[in-house]
């Protein structure tokens, strides 16, 4: 008999999600003109640092609605029900950098401010249903995403995966239609002309736009896998099935969630990540971390997709 | 803690069964435990208000171990619970 700490609630680290089209209608976002970012009377309750433990995000609260700041590049005003986003861009911010910092950061927090299940994790859709690769920054949710959106496939999310649980089903809602990659995985999955976002000052990944050499599922899908990415030690492609307790853990550490000390909140994540541990679709997948081992991994995937045996 | 204490689990401590384990989550500090297929047992018994001595009681009759073995690690388990805020005392 043992107990085992887990982690603490938390939202995941900066380089978090986009949204999308169907995320758009779910929040509206309000951009005014460029301001000085004035001292808050309060401290923060919660602070993003980057890996150099440079603060990346303070999360203040203002009244029932929570200001969070991007130091030096945007202020933006979540609501209380997160359905609405005021941006105030620091002084000379792009704004391709602003709108970065809305999909990326502050638009998954507004969606699980609504209570919607929001994970740091990239979602395909194949043969009619959705695979979704959750992991921390640097796993290659979004080269996966990309690879497979290059090869038959289409994507639905390369980060801020949001999932609607039915019963005991869960159906993986569209994000924006768009991936970003290192430069590496730029060159290695995509054409030289691939369409793409204005740059962003603050980041040397680039937004891709879906087309047609990047293909974007704009429906919801049902969830049929959702795989758990290892550290890339696996000298072959490995998938293995994946305790319900590890899988809840592993979603708790990859997880939006704006205020973790609003309890009602924080009591419906549970319940939802709880739920969702519960289904039988959860995996450990790694592989050598290769770009010429990528085809090897999609096909790996689709037949654990297809596997009727394995279905739940 | 002694097996003759009384305990009770606080109101913000929640717990749901995620597959042969149960999760807890303290909603005061925002931290979340698990506990292992044994340990969700005793939970369980806690939960349905049964006391330190009940509860050994019922693992010394469902896993077949020696009671003095069973109370050593009962009492482990729950010293373990008090010290993280998931259990009090009285």
């Amino acid at each position: 008999m043992s107990l085992t700490a887990g982690p603490e609630a938390h939202g995941p680290a900066a380089n978090s999600a986009p949204g999308g089209p169907v995320s758009a209608e779910a929040v509206t976002l309000r951009q005014l003109p460029e301001r000085p970012q004035a001292a808050e009377p309060a401290p923060p309750f919660q602070t993003w640092t980057q890996p150099d433990q440079s603060i990346w995000a303070l999360f203040h609260r203002r009244g029932p609605a929570y200001l969070l700041r991007f130091r030096g590049l945007a202020d933006f005003e979540i609501s209380a029900d997160g359905r609405s986003v005021t941006c105030w861009p620091a002084p000379g911010t792009p704004e391709a950098s602003v709108r970065h910092l809305y999909l990326n950061q502050a638009l998954p927090l507004a969606l699980s401010r609504q209570g919607r299940l929001v994970l740091h994790a990239s979602a395909i859709e194949a043969q009619g249903v959705a695979a979704a690769f959750l992991g921390p920054s640097g796993r290659g949710k979004s080269t996966l995403a990309a690879s497979f959106a290059t090869s038959g496939s289409r994507f639905l999310t390369d980060d801020g995966l949001q999932i609607a649980l039915h019963g005991a089903q869960a159906e993986v809602v569209p994000s924006h239609p768009s991936i970003r990659l290192w430069e590496d995985s730029g060159q290695a999955l995509l054409a030289a002309s691939a369409p793409a976002a204005p740059p962003v000052h603050y980041t040397r990944k680039t937004r891709f736009l879906a087309g047609e050499g990047l293909a974007f599922c704009e429906r919801p899908c049902p969830l049929r896998r959702a795989y758990l990415l290892g550290p890339g030690l696996a000298a072959q492609v490995s998938i293995r099935p994946c305790q319900a307790s590890d899988a809840f853990m592993g979603m708790v550490r990859n997880s939006f969630l704006l205020d973790i000390g609003e309890q009602q909140m924080l009591t419906r994540h549970f319940d939802d990540i709880a739920r969702l541990a519960n289904l039988p679709i959860h995996y450990h997948l790694d592989y050598p971390r290769d770009y010429a081992r990528l085809p090897e991994v999609r096909a790996a995937v689709l037949r654990h997709l297809a596997d009727p045996e394995d279905t739940p | 803690m002694t097996l003759s204490d009384s305990v009770t689990i606080p109101q913000d401590v929640l717990a749901r069964q995620v597959g042969e384990e149960t999760v807890i989550l303290d909603l005061a500090s925002g931290r979340y435990f698990g506990l292992d297929a044994v340990g969700a047992r005793i939970w369980q018994l806690l939960t349905e208000g049964l006391q330190p001595a009940a509860v050994r009681d019922a693992v010394v009759a469902e896993y077949e171990v020696e009671p003095q073995q069973a109370e050593t690690d009962l009492l482990r388990l729950l010293r373990e619970l008090q010290a993280q805020g998931l259990l009090r005392i009285g």
